[in-house]
């Protein structure tokens, strides 16, 4: 149950881009900041929403 | 021993799918229940998966673990990165599960439960896995190239332009008849009116936390919105019964449609964060809670299905659309047995991050599989309600009838039999004005919802609940796929003018994001009007219009595929990707010649426009409608010439890909592949 309810979480955060910002984090050797976040956020939805979404 | 267990049980799941296909294939009479077509559906695909995927990774595909995927091989953190394949899995299947496999089952209930049922399991089997699956190989051989560009280089200029049409093409048509989808839902509906426009407000406030008050903090922001949306849904009911505040919220289609454009204009304009991403991840999060929570629901309730297994109107005489079984279930079922779509999803983010190779095979195959699951969900859905009311629901007033009295004493004589009583207590029941003439297939799907939840939880006294919670979650992500898809639709559009006007390029550019956003939504907005004034409803035009044009992509995708299996030495194999391929041009283009010359004026558009032109002509239009008639006869040519486009391209492109394969097999013609060379994985398995 343990497994699935963290399988679940990290589903989420996959979804939610929270793991990419950790990873964008990491990669750059960067800590969290209000500024990171807005920075790895645009360049991710300005790819995104070049990209059509499914019917 | 263990190796002869295991080939029991799958003898047994063939051998129960098997007995589940042939129960609902030949029962007849008395209602089925629902649970033979989910054991259908589930033990056909774990056959399909377990053989016929495997057998396609293993021999034709060859799947190499010891080969670096992208994701290694360019490893950047951020499109580039390994992941998990379960994960992936439920990142590629939130991607490509939009509202088609929802509403195509819904629309193509009017045949019975069974044409649908069966397109579904085998279509996504045979069809739309394969060519998920092959797709995704592909671009992942390629450093995760797009559709586009793998057209360009596998199939030559023509394909690569061709597909680029098509995409524009289609979305332009997917806008139109999502946004119907969501007016049809909400037309004289101030409890579903009130709630979608609450959800405004909170994706900007959604936005504004994310950006800065908790900025990363996206499953933290998202359940802040998803409590207040249903706040939103509580706070409809309210509305609805204030003599105050519902005549507020009480819009006509027109006026819907209206402000559908106006919004789509905006939202298009506006920064991505502060509208659209945040209701973007609070949608998927929705849209993927409340699939789980109908699978739930169907398995709990187990409900019975009230539709006939085969109706009346697979003669082509159907209310919500026109046309016979063949060719028409299928192309309105599109996205649940095999969509074009799915080909740009599959050569977008999935392949940039599969960790192996390998894991093509659940990410492609099972993922697609996964959403052919929730067509199935979808038309239990429609099923469940009595046919009388499913009709009621669904039929355009210029078939059965303004009226009540009109519309049930039609639909009973169908030998589907409703009375006016029980339309207005249901209407009553949920909370709506009235049921008669929803078209667009959101409402009957919201109703069966509805139906199934309130069995599990609360009962009919929260039936009304239900019901705008599924209209919500419906209207939600089509929302979000209106925003996106205007923005993807300028940002082509700029990008085309940008050759003509060099300003246009730049994507920040004011008068160039205005002027493209501009003519983005005119363009999908013409036809969301065309919809809300047919008599007809506007989904009998507008939805085969969309699968046909999707199907388009679907040619286009698997053209690709078999090119590439054949550059590959792999030709005495291309009947996996040649059989759905046969299919999907059969289907298309007699779809699409019927659409334009089938003399029946509700299938052929040149024959609607040429009896409506006669009754000009012979002056039995009244004078104030003479405008109104000039219109729809301009908008059956635009529809005829847009099929016409479609088939043209369908066809360039197969001429041109048959011609290829033609001089590769003879040996007169390069079989050079872009595929990128062999790079040997650094990985351990348990790395991954």
């Amino acid at each position: 149950m343990r497994r699935l309810f963290a399988f679940v979480l990290c589903l989420l955060r996959e979804i939610g881009d929270e793991n990419a910002y950790r990873r964008h984090l990491a990669a750059h050797g960067l800590a969290h900041s209000a500024e990171h976040w807005r920075s790895f956020f645009d360049a991710k939805a300005r790819a995104r929403y070049q990209r059509a979404k499914c019917c | 021993m263990q190796r002869l267990l295991g080939r029991l049980a799958w003898v047994l799941v063939s051998a129960l799918g098997a007995l589940c296909l042939g129960g609902i294939a030949i029962h007849r009479g008395e209602p089925i229940n629902s649970i033979w077509l989910v054991l259908a559906g589930a033990c056909t695909f774990l056959v399909g998966y377990r053989f016929y995927a495997g057998f396609i990774a293993a021999k034709v595909l060859c799947l190499d673990d010891r080969r670096a995927t992208p994701a290694e091989r360019l490893r950047d953190g951020h499109d580039f990165e390994p992941t998990n394949k379960w994960i992936l899995f439920g990142h590629h299947f939130a991607a490509i599960a939009g509202p088609g496999p929802l509403v195509g089952p819904t629309l193509a209930a009017q045949f019975g439960y069974l044409p649908g049922t069966l397109w579904i399991i085998l279509g996504a089997v045979i069809c739309g896995a394969v060519q998920d699956f092959v797709v995704l190989f592909c671009s992942m051989r390629r450093n995760g190239k797009s559709l586009g560009q793998m057209a360009r280089e596998e199939l030559g200029r023509t394909g690569g332009v061709v597909a680029m049409i098509a995409v524009l093409a289609i979305m332009v048509i997917l806008l139109a008849v999502v946004a119907l989808v969501v007016v049809n839902a909400l037309k004289d509906s101030p409890w579903g009116a009130f709630t979608i426009a609450a959800t405004m407000p909170i994706a900007v406030l959604m936005g504004l936390m994310l950006r800065y008050w908790r900025p990363g903090k996206v499953l933290e922001v998202s359940l802040v919105g998803f409590v207040l949306v249903v706040a939103g849904v509580f706070g409809g009911q309210w509305v609805s019964r204030s003599a105050q505040f519902a005549p507020w919220f009480t819009f006509g289609a027109l006026t819907l449609a209206a402000c559908i454009v106006v919004y789509g204009f905006v939202a298009s304009a506006l920064p991505v964060w502060l509208l659209l991403a945040p209701r973007d991840y609070l949608s998927t999060f929705v849209k993927l809670g409340v699939v789980m929570l109908l699978a739930v629901g169907i398995l709990a309730v187990r409900p019975q299905l009230q539709m006939a297994p085969l109706t009346r109107f697979i003669d082509g005489t159907g209310p919500i659309f026109a046309g016979k079984i063949f060719p028409f279930c299928f192309i309105t079922i599109a996205c649940g047995a095999i969509s074009g779509f799915h080909s740009l999803i599959s050569s977008g983010t999935s392949p940039k991050m599969i960790a192996r190779e390998s894991h093509a095979l659940p990410v492609g195959y099972g993922s697609m599989l996964l959403e052919g699951f929730v067509a199935l969900m979808a038309m239990i859905a429609a099923c469940v309600l009595e046919p009388g009311v499913f009709f009621a629901v669904n039929s355009p007033a210029g078939i059965v009838g303004a009226s009540p009295q009109a519309a049930v004493a039609t639909i009973t004589a169908w030998g589907f039999p409703v009375t006016a009583d029980q339309m207005a207590h249901l209407a009553r029941h949920v909370g709506e004005q009235t049921l008669f003439a929803r078209t667009g297939g959101a409402p009957s799907l919201a109703l069966g919802m509805a139906h199934i939840f309130a069995r599990g939880v609360g009962g009919d006294a929260i039936l009304g609940f239900w019901y705008h919670f599924a209209i919500m979650f419906e209207a939600l992500f089509i929302l979000t796929i209106l925003d996106a898809g205007t923005r993807v639709g300028r940002f082509m559009l700029q990008d085309l003018l940008g050759h003509v006007y060099a300003p246009f390029h730049r994507i920040g550019w004011m008068p160039g994001v205005i002027l493209a956003s501009a003519a983005m939504v005119l363009a999908w907005g013409y036809f969301l009007f065309q919809g809300v004034q047919d008599p007809l409803g506007g989904i009998n035009s507008l939805w085969p219009l969309f699968g046909i044009a999707n199907q388009l992509l679907a040619t286009i995708a698997l053209c690709l595929c078999t090119t590439i299996l054949i550059k590959l030495h792999r030709a005495r194999y291309m009947g996996i990707t040649l059989v759905p391929l046969a299919w999907l041009v059969a289907a298309t283009f007699a779809a699409s010649w019927q659409k334009i010359f089938s003399a029946v004026p509700r299938i052929g558009f040149l024959a609607q426009a040429s009896q409506l032109q006669a009754r000009l002509d012979a002056g039995l239009v009244v004078a104030a409608k003479i405008g109104e008639t000039r219109t729809l006869i301009f908008n059956a040519r635009l529809d005829a010439v847009m099929c016409g486009l479609f088939l043209v391209m369908s066809a360039v492109v197969l001429a041109d890909s048959i011609r290829l394969w033609a001089g590769i097999l003879a040996g007169s013609r390069d079989a050079r592949t872009s595929e990128a060379p062999f790079v040997l994985s650094q990985w351990n398995a348990e790395e991954i």
